[in-house]
């Protein structure tokens, strides 16, 4: 089998992780893998809408600080979150300096747009495929590295040696394994929504960094907190879920139920539109089971009265797609639902971007804290880059250690694989079981009954023997085992969160307490244990 | 709603196969799936051996192209049509619809940044975004024809080399490196553009732009200098010593019988010095179409080969004088019959005036039928009218008309982008892959519409050429020997 050894290896190729590696590379020889081509995968590049950075005089990081916490209803790590909000506007300068084109105001300054839940438009953007620009800046800019790439090589498992991460095990396209050596291995592999039937996530965001981390023994936080972002589209059926990004609404966009009122003012009269996610998104569903929605089970979001000039500037991408599907929202309204979207929780970290695992670092989506129960649209981009460059600079930093292929782990992979070529069922039938069962039953109202009952669903199809016909399926079966495991640690989360708090909502819990005054930390959870912190008692 | 569709799906492992096969597979997808959801329904039901890319499903990482029914789309976002054809790019292949898009991805140049990197100013940040928006599917790359022949890094690293340019940021030399890459050797032929799923406009925003740079630089081809002269001081890119059409041609042709419009007619430098019996005979066609036909004669050449080639200096007095010929005579619709002269009218001018080439003339005002000729034609599309113009509908119904038309593929011949004048060699080379698709048809003659075209073929490929306007006269002709009496 062939071995790679290296000083960092970074597992992922999206903004996080093409980061997290370029800093790397200023310690030691560093690898990133990628399962898909590089960038092409992640969810950064298909970001539409923004970065938020504190970049003028009139801004400051505290409220940045403030409106993070308050919009993730102070479930955040706050020095993660100062972390966050003090070192955007670096990142961004780097960016800047590495080539990126951001949109500028005439006075030639970062042009910021407003976004939902912050008080001041600190959204910086290029047009709306800010991600694009983020991703092609950062691949060109690894490219002039000497970090080592390869692509397309599914990762299965990380190698450990008595507690310690060194290393990790993939599968190339042809089925064939290769295994990589580090003195520190970065998780960089995203979020993992794609467990829900309708998501807006590209066909990487199936949770494999959670799964890869559970697995290892890591420690993971807040998996309850999906993000179901308001503006997804519903038609065609293929490309349901299909993310509308927030800055739809930032240019001005407004929403309307089939009986044409602007719905947003019974639920955040403040805030309309541009209030959280979280608020948004549960408008929108509500008025659709209150059948207000439209036949395909949407309401409108509007822009035509917009000016056609600053539909095709600001918002190019969203023309674009809704144009190809027969729709020009210069004149027409789009047709939207609530579609799942971001991952909150996920391994826990230090500042450093260090896990519950010596050796193992991670950061961007696959990593939990930052944004408590609910993310400000454009504070992941920022978190890309900000904990990209932390988790990057200290595993370099890391000390050397032995380098050697722990063959009993090797061979529990191998036999693992060769079961598959004995299993029965297709992939695909257990993937889109789980993800309807998802949906339907930990979406965006839970309840303890329903959540069971899906719990149930996963053990179910987690002891089926999917099948593979060619080693070209191998990475195919273990990423559908890697959502079950993502889907069953929301779940059980979910249960052991007895509150309402942001994203999520319990339907079946009373509670006299708002999330200031929540007795409830962040819910945990591994191998070994799960519960959730108290703050106070009950 | 479901529906069934059918499709053929290029099958293929290098590794393990002699040759591909084509499969046709049936599937149930739901209303409005695109080519992508086929796909997962065949991998998912049919055969899991399948391989293609995807990832993104919204046309934003560009992993995911092929091609459908032979034209480069993205599968996530082109709608599925029932009976297509599903084939990968044509680049080196890995597997089944999957090519080698590394290869080209990780040797584009990179920004090479120099301390402290500023803002670009907003107007060169407005005229770096539309080559910025590229999502590196390669559909450019695909069907560029001058990388099949000459040594070009391709569409996408001219266009990455001239956003780097444009870019204050970048400390390094890109013209001179974009010249050794092949800067000269693209035909213009718009293939890339027209492929590219983000419409970024490659050949007149970075190509012809970057070898206006060249040109400062002194970097321009020889042979395009002397173009350049010769239309300085002799207002033609072209050199005769005999009488052109304009010289022998009325000022205004008067139609038989009633006039049912009125056109001016940009002859162009190959028509009016090297092809004038064709501009003749088009001239006969519009006269038996009652078309009355006037023509200035103090206009001069386009300014085409100096877009093309860089060269724009001398180009704003061109351009008055050939809109000031027209204007003088109040003349609303100028007729082009040289694809490069109507497709430089129709963008790089702004007339007062409408444009069109003389098929979109003919087949608007409407023409006589003429008698069938009994020959197997095949139609060469030139590239500056199909793609530059968009016109591809209207030749073919007025060769319909004439002959038994035989279809090929369109291909840029080589004659474009000052290839044929600067790097011969390549024109030749692009020439005879066009001659090897003309060869399978079996047609006794091609039609084109397009002078440069014309002449190019006809030098390299042993097939009679006609020019379409020469058809239609000589099936009038026949009709006129066919009347009884």
């Amino acid at each position: 089998m062939e071995q790679d050894k290296s000083h960092v290896l970074v597992i992922g190729s999206g903004g996080a992780g093409i980061r997290a590696a370029i800093e790397a590379s200023k310690y030691g020889e560093t690898v990133l893998v990628s399962k898909t081509l590089l960038g092409k995968g992640g969810c950064t590049t298909m970001a539409e809408g923004g970065y938020n950075a504190v970049m003028r005089d009139c801004d400051n990081c505290e409220d940045h600080y403030e409106d993070t916490m308050k919009g993730g209803a102070y479930l955040n790590e706050p020095n993660l979150v100062r972390a966050l909000t003090n070192e955007a506007p670096d990142r961004m300068k780097d960016l800047i300096n590495w080539g990126a084109v951001f949109d500028v105001t005439p006075e030639c300054t970062i042009a910021q747009r407003p976004f939902g839940g912050q008080r001041f438009p600190r959204t910086c953007f290029a047009g709306d495929r800010t991600g694009h620009e983020m991703i092609v800046t950062l691949s060109e800019h690894l490219r002039a590295t000497s970090v080592r790439i390869y692509e397309e090589i599914s990762i299965i498992s990380l190698l450990t040696d008595d507690g310690r991460v060194t290393g990790a095990l993939g599968i190339e396209r042809s089925g064939e394994m290769r295994a990589f050596l580090a003195d520190a291995t970065i998780l960089a592999t995203g979020g993992g929504t794609r467990i829900y039937d309708i998501s807006t996530n590209s066909s990487s965001g199936t949770g494999d960094g959670y799964a890869l981390g559970y697995r290892a023994g890591a420690v993971l936080i807040d998996m309850e907190q999906v993000q179901f972002h308001p503006t997804g589209a519903v038609y065609p059926y293929d490309a349901r879920g299909r993310l509308v990004t927030e800055a739809v609404r930032g240019e001005g966009g407004i929403l309307l139920n089939t009986k044409g009122e602007r719905f947003m003012s019974k639920y955040d009269p403040e805030r309309m539109e541009l209030s959280t996610r979280d608020v948004v998104a549960r408008s929108i569903a509500t008025e659709i089971l209150s059948g207000n929605g439209t036949e395909r089970g949407g309401v409108y979001l509007d822009v035509s009265h917009l000016p056609a000039k600053t539909i095709e500037e600001r918002l190019p991408v969203m023309l674009e797609q809704f144009l190809a599907y027969g729709v020009d929202i210069r004149t027409e309204p789009m047709e939207v639902a609530p579609t799942a979207h971001h991952m909150m929780g996920g391994l826990k970290i230090s500042e450093e971007g260090l896990t519950s695992i010596p050796g193992l670092y991670a950061c961007g989506e696959v990593s939990g804290g930052v944004h408590g129960a609910n993310r400000l649209g454009g504070n992941a981009l920022a978190e890309t880059q900000v904990f990209g460059k932390r988790a990057g600079e200290s595993a370099g930093k890391s000390r050397e250690s032995e380098k050697v292929l722990p063959i009993n782990q090797v061979n529990d992979q191998e036999k693992r694989l060769q079961a598959f070529y004995h299993g029965d069922i297709q992939p695909v039938v257990v993937e889109m079981e789980l993800r309807q069962q998802m949906w339907q039953k930990a979406g965006i109202f839970r309840t303890a009954k329903d959540l069971e009952v899906v719990g149930k669903a996963i053990e179910n199809l987690a002891v089926m023997n999917m099948k593979a016909s060619s080693g070209e399926n191998l990475a195919g079966c273990c990423t559908v085992q890697n959502m079950y495991c993502t889907a069953s640690l929301v779940v059980n989360s979910a249960l052991i969160r007895k509150e309402s708090r942001g994203a999520h909502v319990r339907k079946d819990i009373r509670q006299d307490w708002d999330a200031l005054n929540s007795p409830f930390g962040h819910t945990w959870i591994s191998l070994t244990s799960s519960g959730a912190e108290m703050r106070r008692n009950l | 709603m479901k529906k069934e569709i059918s499709a053929k799906v290029f099958r293929f492992d290098p590794l393990k196969e002699e040759e591909p096969r084509y499969i046709e597979y049936s599937v149930e997808v739901e209303e409005g799936a695109r080519v992508l959801h086929v796909l997962h329904a065949i991998q998912s039901i049919h055969d899991p051996s399948l391989q293609y890319r995807y990832c993104c499903g919204s046309g934003q990482c560009g992993s995911c192209a092929v091609r459908v029914n032979g034209e480069p789309v993205l599968a996530c976002m082109e709608e599925a049509r029932d009976g297509m054809t599903i084939e990968p790019l044509n680049l080196p292949l890995v597997k089944d619809l999957i090519v080698d898009l590394p290869q080209f991805l990780n040797t584009l140049p990179c920004l090479v940044p120099e301390g402290e990197g500023e803002v670009p100013l907003p107007d060169v940040t407005s005229e770096i975004k539309p080559l910025r928006s590229c999502i590196g599917c390669l559909a450019c790359v695909s069907v560029c024809p001058a990388m099949q022949v000459a040594e070009f890094a391709g569409p996408t690293a001219m266009r990455q080399a001239m956003r780097l340019t444009l870019d204050p940021r970048d400390k390094e030399e890109r013209v001179s490196s974009s010249v050794r890459d092949g800067l000269f050797t693209c035909t213009t032929c718009q293939g890339c553009y027209k492929a590219c799923p983000k419409e970024i406009a490659i050949p007149g925003k970075a190509i012809e732009k970057l070898r206006a740079l060249a040109h400062e630089k002194g970097l321009t081809l020889d042979r395009h200098l002397e173009v350049a002269a010769l239309i300085r001081e002799t207002g033609r890119s072209v050199a005769s010593s005999n009488p052109g059409f304009l010289d022998k041609v009325a000022n205004v042709i008067e139609p038989c019988g009633d006039v049912r419009g009125t056109v001016g007619f940009f002859v162009g430098c190959m028509y009016n010095l090297r092809l004038p019996q064709t501009a003749f005979d088009a001239m006969e066609v519009l006269k038996r179409n009652g078309i009355r036909i006037i023509i200035p004669n103090e206009q001069v050449c386009c300014g085409s080969p100096l877009i093309r080639t860089g060269q724009t200096e001398f180009l704003p007095a061109l351009k008055a004088r050939n809109i000031e010929s027209f204007v003088a005579r109040k003349i609303d619709i100028v007729m082009t019959m040289c694809a490069g002269c109507g497709s430089t009218l129709k963008h790089d001018y702004n007339t007062p005036f409408k444009v069109m080439d003389i098929s979109e003339v003919l087949t608007t005002y409407g023409f006589e039928l003429p008698a069938q000729l009994g020959i197997k034609v095949t139609y060469h599309d030139p590239c500056h009218l199909m793609r530059g113009q968009g016109v591809h509908e209207e030749p073919r119904r007025i060769i319909r008309a004439c002959a038994d038309l035989a279809e090929i593929p369109q291909v840029c011949c080589g004659a474009g982008g000052g290839v044929r004048s600067g790097l011969p060699e390549e024109a030749a080379l692009l020439a005879l892959n066009r001659k090897k698709l003309i060869d399978t048809t079996g047609a006794d003659m091609v039609i084109s519409s397009c002078p440069f075209c014309e002449f190019h073929l006809a030098e390299h490929t042993k097939k009679e050429i006609m020019n379409i306007s020469s058809l239609l006269l000589r099936a009038y002709n026949e009709k006129d020997l066919n009347k009884p009496g």
